[in-house]
């Protein structure tokens, strides 16, 4: 999945290792007699504090018996106590006489000794001050239970038990960040380690494992580790991996609203886990924004707003519904918000990447325009249209629009967007799109309305530009149906989407209320009513 | 309507993990499955009436919480509930009860009266004590406390 070299060769190799069956024939009896051994020294109450007793007389049995001698051996340790730790489990999960209590506490008895030695060996590989032995240690061990995972993953099919895997996971990530000096020092190439398992893991590829591996990455401990301890914010490109992880997982179910109870649970845990990043990071949501929404299909609403909604905790929003507020006049209006995304290297091929800067510059050839529609369609089944491409188009666009603008001494509004060459290729995408395509630019535009910042400033603009001027009905119902279908949802809302709404029906200048659409049908208008009366004269809380 | 690009066919692939993904939802992670063991009080999830508390009461995490529990109700805590947070807070508010740990008995002393001897080693005098292999408080004279035995981890 990544490239060789350093730990995630050792991962690799732990992987593919677990799938060799050539094991000296006396190496499974001494594995197993070293195994139960261990579970005994660890459960004896003379193991001494965190095992350490029992772990220097298991050492010494371990070079007797000749396991210490060559990495391949060690390894092949490894593997079979994963592999008996997980057969145990089976068979005391199918034994029907007990209760899930018992069952429960002897899978752990034999699994959680596994882990600390496992946890040990990593702090006492090498000298106190060699990381590279211990990190190199760490990723074998997980490659090996990772790929033992695969393999029952594999043979077992629906058999596939996630329990073993899942204790082995949880319960070794929080005994390596327990707080002590030799851990602190490998923190950061731990997580890093754990995270390319979960990778790895994934639930496209172990779909069986997938409640686990939810349960895994909103655990608190490790949510904690990649958010909020690591120095630099390092663990949050990472975690957002895992999340877009999640997210291309359920893409293909979500997007046909037809889910089944399994993936109900699934996407019901998954709003949870998004819902604590909200409240507890929502600098991490903001941050990957545009990565996330790239993952997630059009018609998650409120997902996609819970994700939008996230605004940086130090900012004061004032209030959307405020009389007369003036949006321009805002100081964070003017602040680009930051993207950790390279969106401008999505643009593909390079040869349409260049074709388009060079028509930003200058507005020529028209044929860029006429053949705009083609470069963005997509030989996908199941999609006319290439998503990621329209979404990194319109926010390359934009964002070099705020620049152009910014350089000829004005500020992006209404007025100062148009009639640029950046207006030239939003105004021709939502005439020249059919309406699955300009659904998609306009939900790209929609995605930048967020909290006060020049991006959520310039694209608000735009999209009631482009209903102004917009020559057909259609294109404005279409830009009342993507906001709309936005607020009529349960909260939260960006506050971006609820300023552009507010703007649009109050006022006159778009002539909102004149359009047919409004009264298309008398549900509708009852809804734009209510809608109307919750924007333009609050309740009172 | 709610798929506004209309459906798209589910691949092999896909089949393949909703088959997956519904076998492992007749197995899903038991709460206990990330959690130190619970040797007494296992987890044991069941339902309940919606009428009974579903959640423990705010703020039952706090050392003041614990402060308005039972000595008893400290001591069950304290031995049933190792290495928790909660065995960490109720040791706390035993200690802000005047009671102290003696290392070597695993059992909890408070002073009856003021000892009769103190030195720099040990105090002597008669004491209350939790037995919690009897589960009852008890009275001990002339007991010797030697401070070498006193727990001192958590004082502040």
């Amino acid at each position: 999945d990544r490239a060789p070299g350093g730990p995630t060769s050792m991962m690799q190799s732990g992987i593919t290792q677990a799938r060799e069956y050539d094991d000296p024939p006396w190496l499974h009896e001494k594995t197993e007699f070293l195994l139960r051994e261990w579970v005994n020294m660890f459960h004896s109450p003379a193991a001494g504090r965190d095992s350490t007793k029992a772990f220097t007389a298991f050492v010494q049995q371990m070079h007797i018996q000749g396991i210490l001698k060559t990495d391949d051996l060690i390894t092949r340790f490894f593997r079979l106590c994963t592999e008996m730790c997980v057969d145990l489990c089976y068979r005391a999960l199918g034994d029907q006489t007990h209760n899930q209590t018992l069952t429960r506490a002897k899978c752990f008895h034999t699994l959680d000794a596994f882990v600390r030695l496992i946890a040990l060996l990593v702090k006492h590989s090498g000298d106190a001050a060699n990381t590279v032995t211990k990190i190199n240690l760490l990723n074998k061990v997980l490659g090996i239970v990772a790929g033992v995972l695969l393999q029952d993953h594999e043979l077992r099919h629906t058999e596939f038990q996630q329990m073993p895997y899942h204790r082995i996971f949880i319960m070794l990530f929080i005994e390596l960040n327990a707080p002590e000096p030799i851990l602190e020092a490998i923190n950061f190439q731990v997580l890093t380690a754990f995270c390319n398992t979960f990778h790895i893991l994934r639930p496209a590829r172990a779909p069986g494992f997938a409640f686990a591996w939810l349960e895994l990455i909103s655990h608190r401990v490790f949510i904690g580790r990649m958010l909020a301890l690591t120095p630099q914010q390092r663990g949050w490109g990472m975690y957002a991996q895992l999340l877009i992880d999640l997210f291309r997982y359920l893409a293909p179910f979500l997007r046909n609203a037809d889910l089944t109870k399994p993936t109900q649970l699934l996407y019901k845990g998954m709003l949870r886990a998004l819902l604590v990043l909200l409240h507890d990071f929502p600098e991490f949501l903001c941050d990957y924004h545009y990565a996330f929404c790239d993952a997630i299909p059009p018609n998650c609403i409120q997902m996609r707003n819970l994700i939008l909604s996230a605004f940086p905790r130090n900012m004061r929003m004032p209030d959307p519904f405020t009389p007369n507020l003036k949006v321009d006049v805002l100081p964070d209006i003017g602040r680009p918000p930051r993207i950790l995304t390279n969106f401008a290297n999505m643009i593909q091929p390079e040869s349409f990447k260049k074709d388009l800067d060079s028509y930003l510059k200058t507005r020529s050839p028209v044929t860029f325009l006429s053949e705009l529609r083609s470069n963005l369609q997509s030989n996908d089944p199941g999609s006319k249209y290439n998503i990621s491409l329209i979404n990194a188009l319109v926010l390359y666009v934009g964002t070099q629009a705020i620049d152009y603008i910014h350089n000829t001494g004005y500020k992006p509004s209404m007025r100062t967007i148009a009639h640029t060459s950046h207006m030239d290729i939003f105004q021709n995408l939502a005439v020249d799109l059919d309406t699955e395509g300009r659904y998609l630019f306009l939900t790209a535009i929609t995605n930048q309305l967020r909290y006060p910042n020049s991006h959520t400033h310039y694209f608000s603009c735009t999209l009631l530009y482009l209903f102004v001027e917009a020559n057909a009905e259609a294109i404005q119902e279409q830009i009342t149906r993507v906001l709309l279908e936005r607020l009529i949802v349960n909260r939260p809302h960006p506050w971006g989407l609820l300023i552009t709404f507010i703007e649009l029906i109050k006022n006159p200048q778009f002539k909102f209320w004149t359009h047919e659409f409004v009264r298309c049908a008398p549900e509708i208008e009852k809804l734009f009513e209510s809608v109307a009366r919750s924007c333009i004269q609050p309740k009172q809380a | 309507g709610v798929a506004p690009l209309g459906p798209s066919a589910l691949t092999k692939e896909n089949y393949y993990q909703l088959t997956m993904l519904e076998a492992a939802f007749n197995h899903l992670p038991h709460p206990s499955d990330s959690e130190r063991l619970r040797q007494y009080l296992p987890r044991n999830p069941c339902q309940t009436p919606s009428y009974y508390p579903q959640i423990p009461p705010q703020h039952a995490d706090t050392v003041e919480f614990f402060q308005r529990l039972s000595t008893e109700t400290l001591f069950f805590i304290f031995y049933y509930m190792e290495g928790t947070k909660a065995q960490y807070l109720a040791a706390k508010a035993l200690k802000k009860q005047s009671w102290r740990f003696h290392t070597k008995y695993m059992m909890w002393f408070q002073r009856h009266e003021e000892p009769k001897t103190i030195t720099e080693d040990y105090e002597q005098g008669t004491y209350i004590y939790f037995d919690y292999e009897k589960w009852g408080q008890r009275k001990k004279e002339g007991f010797t406390f030697e401070y070498r035995y006193l727990e001192d981890l958590f004082y502040s």
